[in-house]
């Protein structure tokens, strides 16, 4: 799988490059700012991009811009953003295009080499991703109002995974319960939420974020 | 002769009384210097004038002029032809004294009122004086020796009277006075001497403000150092020191017990996310990322994303603020948030951010039960001093029953917006 990873830090640019060779990527471009990572997104085409949301030359939140543009130019293009510290703000710039294969992480759940090598595969394959920090900021937006105070606590567990962008089996095996639980959990959220049903998997992410961002 | 004396020594007192210097001290010289416009010095005392004069009314009208009657009148009672020629005169002498010195002053009065009443203040404020001096001294040995001349009868009319009347002339006199020395100095000063009397108020009390919010600017800065050394401390420190433990120990286990070893390294690495956690709070609590990358606009659109009360936004801000300015109204938007969420029982806020005619203007307005009271928590204090350091304010209205409204105002300039980098 090819990958291209923008991040300004030497050490962790180099960290990231050992991991992910270490677990079979192939990693074509690593860059350390925001242009050079623009043309190596639009240039190199990868099958994922890694990208720090703060990159030189203005060391704001130029790496999350480059993500926005290549994805502009190169629809679809699978994108997975690292950051020090999550913005729904962020989020929803990144998800607003419907088109999938958008992750959005903190970066220490690179620690976690098979969850982070896991989204990877995720995003490249067109899924979404989102950090359980961002999950829990967008739930707690609707934390007091219907119909979410009507869902169980176990519901909630399950849509908070769901939001996350996990597959029935990654929640069955989070929570310890069957597929076949998850997949009742699911109805059950979608119908009290008032949303269609989807077996796809990224579709159900995709429905689930916009009606929490709504 | 008594009578110029006494004219003299109350000019002497008023000019005495006016003259200052720049920190308040009395100097003599500085009716001279009102009078002398190039000498050094002359300008602060005239700013110091300038001031006394902005104090009171300076207008004299024909009634202030017409008090010179009374003053004439009293007068020529008081001081017949007697008392100017030394001697004896007969009775048309008399008249053609009295008409004479009524005529002059009745073509003062209408030729200058300002003088006439100026003559009238002095003229008031003696006889009043006399009418004192009389009513106190008169019944003392010997004293009335000095007046003999001046007055015919060895006695006057019954001393309370002169005491009632001279206090009712210096009474019209200490009305008069004032009115007619800020009218001269009116005329004597130039508006720049005004302006610049102004412009030192103003100055005075700016100086007050700045060294106020100075003092509150250094100690909120040294408390918000004072709370970052300590979560610092007490939280990414402390899980550092966890951190270097745990993995010492998985060392020296690695050969002897592998799988406690790997589960000493798995702490670890939970400890150094933990540790992570902490910093983004506090970089959180410092400068807001959000804050550093978009600006003020966006960063408060993502406040209003991580609140749970519903929200409408009315932000546009076509240029940046700057930083320093743009975190104090972060903190205070997001301050008024989390009340807002905390305490009013409220379903939707209200966000409105604008900037127009050189003030950065921002509302939250919450449909909850109202009622706040803003001195009874620290936060919102805290964000109003760190306000004041931007001359801005923090107003909470919060009648029972909402809604609870907390408007803050900041005077700034917008610059140009922030353009993409890529």
């Amino acid at each position: 799988m090819r990958v291209v990873i923008g991040e300004d830090l030497f050490l962790l640019r180099e960290g990231l490059v050992k991991l992910l060779s270490a677990h079979g990527f192939d990693i074509v471009a690593a860059v350390a700012t925001a242009p050079e990572l623009l043309a190596a997104l639009v240039g190199e085409q990868p099958d994922v991009g890694i990208v720090d949301v703060r990159l030189p030359p203005t060391h704001t939140d130029d790496g999350l811009r480059a993500a926005l543009q290549a994805r502009a130019r190169v629809p679809g293009l699978p994108v997975l953003v690292l950051s020090q510290y999550v913005e729904q703000l962020y989020a929803r710039e990144l998800l607003a295009d419907q088109a999938g294969g958008v992750g959005y992480l903190l970066k220490d759940r690179v620690f976690n080499d098979e969850a982070f090598t896991g989204a990877i595969r995720t995003v490249a394959a067109g899924g979404t991703v989102l950090d359980p920090e961002v999950v829990r900021r967008l739930l707690g937006r609707h934390s007091r109002t219907e119909p979410l105070t009507r869902l169980t606590p176990r519901e909630h567990e399950v849509l908070a995974l769901m939001a996350e962008g996990r597959s029935n089996a990654a929640i069955a095996q989070r929570l310890f319960i069957t597929e076949k639980a998850v997949s009742k959990h699911a109805a059950g959220i979608f119908a009290k939420l008032d949303l269609a049903p989807s077996d796809d998997d990224n579709r159900r992410v995709l429905a689930v974020l916009a009606y929490l961002e709504s | 002769m008594l009578f110029a004396l006494v004219l003299l020594l109350t000019i002497g007192c008023i000019a005495f009384i006016l003259a200052r210097d720049g920190k308040g001290v009395p100097r003599p010289d500085g009716l001279w210097l009102l009078l002398r416009p190039d000498a050094p010095d002359a300008g602060l005392v005239r700013a110091l004038a300038a001031r006394w004069l902005a104090t009171g009314r300076a207008g004299i009208s024909t009634v202030h002029a017409l008090l010179l009657v009374p003053v004439v009148v009293l007068s020529l009672q008081l001081l017949g032809p007697h008392a100017w020629f030394g001697r004896e005169v007969g009775g048309l002498d008399v008249v053609i004294f009295d008409l004479t010195v009524a005529a002059a002053a009745l073509v003062l009065i209408f030729r200058s009122r300002a003088w006439a009443a100026t003559l009238a203040a002095a003229g008031l404020l003696v006889l009043g004086a006399y009418g004192w001096l009389i009513a106190v001294f008169w019944p003392v040995p010997g004293f009335a020796y000095g007046f003999s001349d001046l007055h015919n009868s060895p006695m006057p009319a019954p001393l309370w009277a002169d005491a009632l009347e001279g206090s009712l002339l210096l009474a019209l006199g200490l009305w008069l006075a004032p009115r007619v020395m800020r009218h001269h100095l009116a005329e004597t000063l130039s508006p720049s001497d005004l302006e610049l009397a102004a412009r030192a108020q103003q100055l005075t009390k700016r100086v007050q403000t700045l060294t106020q919010t100075r003092h509150d600017a250094v100690d909120t800065a040294a408390a918000e150092l004072r709370r970052i050394e300590r979560d610092l401390h007490d939280g990414a420190q402390a899980r550092l020191v966890a951190l270097g433990m745990s993995l010492r120990a998985a060392e020296r286990m690695f050969a002897s017990n592998p799988e406690a070893a790997l589960a000493l390294v798995a702490e670890a690495r939970e400890t150094s996310s933990r540790a992570l956690t902490d910093l983004r709070d506090l970089v959180r609590g410092i400068y807001p990322p959000v804050l550093a990358d978009r600006g003020l606009a966006d960063a408060v659109r993502a406040l209003a994303l991580d609140t749970p009360l519903r929200t409408e936004l009315d932000v546009d801000l076509p240029g940046e603020v700057e930083m320093p300015v743009s975190a104090a109204v972060y903190f205070a938007v997001a301050e008024a948030l989390a009340n807002a969420a905390r305490h009013s029982g409220a379903r939707t806020v209200r966000i409105h951010l604008r900037h127009a005619a050189g003030t950065l203007r921002a509302q939250v307005t919450d449909d909850g039960a109202g009622g706040a009271d803003p001195a009874a928590g620290t936060g919102l204090a805290g964000v109003e001093r760190r306000l004041a350091t931007f001359d801005g304010i923090l107003a909470v209205s919060s009648p029972p029953g909402g809604p609870t409204i907390v408007a803050i105002e900041v005077p700034c300039a917008l610059s140009s917006a922030k353009t993409s980098s890529c």
